[in-house]
């Protein structure tokens, strides 16, 4: 479970190459304004590229900062 | 899947940011782009590395509109995507307009008139941006009264209107259609549609779609350059059998001896001559046997296809060495075809760059396979006159030597040739060979800078402009359009940026004599060639060496009196013309 972090810490690196290393922990779509509806779908793509997972666009509006995601991730990756 | 949404937005960000040229594409598409876009740019991206690729997009919906508006601000490249709803909403899912028979009434003709408004959108578009169109690719919504395996009259008519669409955008200069063939291979129909996506974010795609579609428009946006001969091996290759243990009747290439792969494969090769491939023959064998197969009547690739024709018993990288100079272009231009793993493997290790292909003897689907790639190798979008002449201009050339060296004096041998040189200066961007000529040159190129036609366009519109298109004929026959010189007049200075020529017109002082045109012309008191040294452009450099007296390791300024004072005797008849400016 320890390795999920890191790997979604690439993943946000890889859909908001602006943002510095330290802040992706914090991120949120309200704090990170390349965050919009595209690279929301986006993130998800890139997500599934690194776990090997399929998620539902119905969970878009739940996965809206990088504590969200990383917790679903830790209840989905096994 | 070619490369992931992972993987496409790394080769996104590992781009060269800092580029001397930006490719910039506007993306037209009635869809929400997404995962579209970013493969699109990721695949130019991989196709153009020394350039920065930036993507636009216009408005969801108004896929018309974006292509409009491609006539107020030109791009290099311009991919549009159209799927049934652009054509009529009631065609996709995303809005509640009826279906069924009264509404496919009103459907069809709704359009058939956008597929016009579609096509007069993109005859505007400024002839400097190279357009590639992909045709519907998702599969119709049911609201015919047919079962799906049946495909009823309005279908078919919808699908007939398009075709005529495609046919009649496809025939326009700069507008690439996708082969909706190709495509369906690479991405199966049935794995195309999410109505998820379409419905939750607008994207109709699969993510796999998209990437497909991404990397089918860029193929056409940013196409590799296609090999420029081919050669091949006989026995067992070109026809079936040992030609030197069964004699010429003996070996076969028809249907009624089972051996209809090989008279495919000579099919295969006389098209591609006939379309401007280079073919030679690298064969271990008897020469004379050689030739009375091909006097047979019913050879399908005639002598006239090939040239030149190295049959002898020594190593099969001598014959391509030989064939390779004969064509004077470089390995990496070139195909070889043999049976033998063992042949490929050494002229493999002999030419590096040289694309070897096992031709695979008795298997149908491998045969196949290669055909097609063969396609694929030699495909170039436009066929120009010049194709129809090169290997007539290879023999003239090979002619042109040998008489050069069969005791005439290299003066009076240049004399006798009847040369002449013709120069056209309109300053168009209509003719797709210039600037095919100018992309595809290596050796006498100035230095090696690739145009889009957009980036030639803007070349030609700067003050004081000027372009040289060179054609050259003599006594073996024409060569055709063989150089391409382009700059600025600035004061009694003419900056030359772009200066290639064909390497088949080598050693007849056609450099010369644009130069000294040039001078005449424009009453310059000296020119300015922007050269840059690149490993391919030795010839170029020599030339200079020639007639500013030193090796040039840069730009190049050479003034009338030290060019006068260099200059060997022409013997050209020089013609000259300037047609208005047709775009």
């Amino acid at each position: 479970m320890n390795e999920i972090q890191p790997r979604l810490v690439k993943c946000f690196q890889t859909v908001f190459p602006d943002l510095r290393e330290a802040e992706i922990p914090s991120a949120s779509q309200a704090s990170v304004s390349a965050w919009d509806s595209v690279a929301a779908i986006t993130l998800v793509n890139v997500v599934e590229d690194e776990f090997g997972i399929q998620m539902d666009f119905d969970l878009l509006p739940e996965l809206d900062s990088f504590d969200r995601v990383l917790e679903y991730l830790q209840k989905e990756v096994v | 899947m070619w490369v992931t949404v992972t993987e496409a937005l790394k080769i996104l960000q590992s781009a060269p940011k800092e580029a001397s040229a930006d490719f910039e594409v506007l993306l037209a598409c009635g869809f929400t782009p997404l995962h579209l876009q970013t493969f699109l740019a990721a695949h130019l991206q991989r196709h153009l590395r020394e350039r920065w690729v930036r993507i636009s997009t216009g408005l969801y919906g108004d896929l018309v509109g974006t292509i409009e508006s491609l006539a107020g601000r030109p791009a290099q490249g311009a991919a549009i995507v159209l799927e049934w709803p652009d054509l009529d909403p009631r065609l996709g899912y995303r809005t509640s307009g009826s279906w069924g028979q009264e509404a496919l009434g009103d459907i069809l003709p709704a359009a058939r008139a956008m597929l016009q408004r579609i096509g007069a959108a993109i005859e505007r578009i400024p002839p400097g941006s190279k357009v590639a169109v992909c045709p519907p690719t998702l599969p119709l919504p049911p609201l015919f009264h047919t079962a799906g395996w049946q495909a009823g009259e309005a279908e078919l008519e919808l699908e007939q209107s398009l075709a005529e669409f495609c046919a009649a955008i496809g025939s326009r200069a700069g507008v690439l259609v996708v082969n909706s063939r190709r495509l369906a291979e690479e991405s199966p129909p049935i794995q195309r549609f999410d109505l998820k996506s379409d419905l939750l974010t607008g994207l109709p795609y699969t993510v796999p779609h998209a990437d497909a579609v991404g990397g089918s428009l860029a193929r056409l946006l940013a196409p590799r350059m296609p090999k420029k001969g081919l050669i091949t091996d006989l026995d067992d290759t070109l026809w079936s059998g040992i030609v030197g243990e069964v004699g010429p009747e003996g070996v076969s290439w028809d249907l009624a001896s089972h051996q209809a792969l090989h008279g495919l494969y000579q099919r295969l090769l006389a098209s591609l001559s006939g379309q401007g491939v280079l073919v030679g023959i690298a064969s271990k064998n008897d020469p004379a046997i050689v030739e009375r197969a091909f006097q047979r009547e019913d050879i399908l690739l005639k002598p006239e296809h090939v040239f030149p024709v190295e049959v002898h018993w020594n190593a099969k990288s001598g014959s391509v060495e030989r064939i390779l100079g004969a064509w004077n272009i470089a390995a990496d231009s070139v195909v070889f075809i043999d049976d033998s793993p063992m042949e490929l493997a050494e002229v493999a290790a002999a030419h590096p760059g040289i694309e070897c292909i096992l031709f695979p003897k008795g298997d149908y689907a491998a045969s196949h396979a290669v055909f097609r790639r063969i396609r694929d190798l030699f495909g170039k979008d436009r066929l120009s006159d010049e194709d129809a002449l090169r290997l007539a201009s290879i023999r003239q050339g090979a002619a042109f030597r040998q008489s050069g060296e069969d005791g005439a004096a290299p003066e009076s041998f240049l004399q006798q040739v009847k040369a002449v040189v013709s120069f056209d200066f309109g300053l168009s961007t209509a003719d797709p060979r210039v600037l095919e000529l100018v992309n595809k040159t290596n050796q006498f190129n100035l230095n090696g800078i690739r145009y889009t036609e957009a980036d030639w366009a803007a070349e030609l519109a700067q003050t004081g402009a000027f372009l040289g298109v060179v054609s050259y004929q003599d006594k073996f026959g024409p060569l055709g359009k063989i150089s391409v010189i382009q700059g600025r007049a600035a004061g009694d200075t003419l900056r030359v940026g772009t200066w290639v020529m064909s390497c088949r017109a080598f050693a007849r002082r056609i450099e010369h004599q644009c130069l000294r045109v040039l001078f005449d012309r424009c009453g310059a008191r000296q020119m300015e060639f922007a050269l840059t040294p690149t490993a391919k452009n030795a010839p170029l450099q020599e030339f200079f060496r020639g007639v500013s007296g030193e090796k040039p390791e840069g730009p190049v300024v050479l003034t009338r009196e030290q060019f006068c004072e260099k200059c060997p005797p022409l013997y050209h008849e020089v013609t000259e013309r300037q047609e208005n400016r047709s775009e």
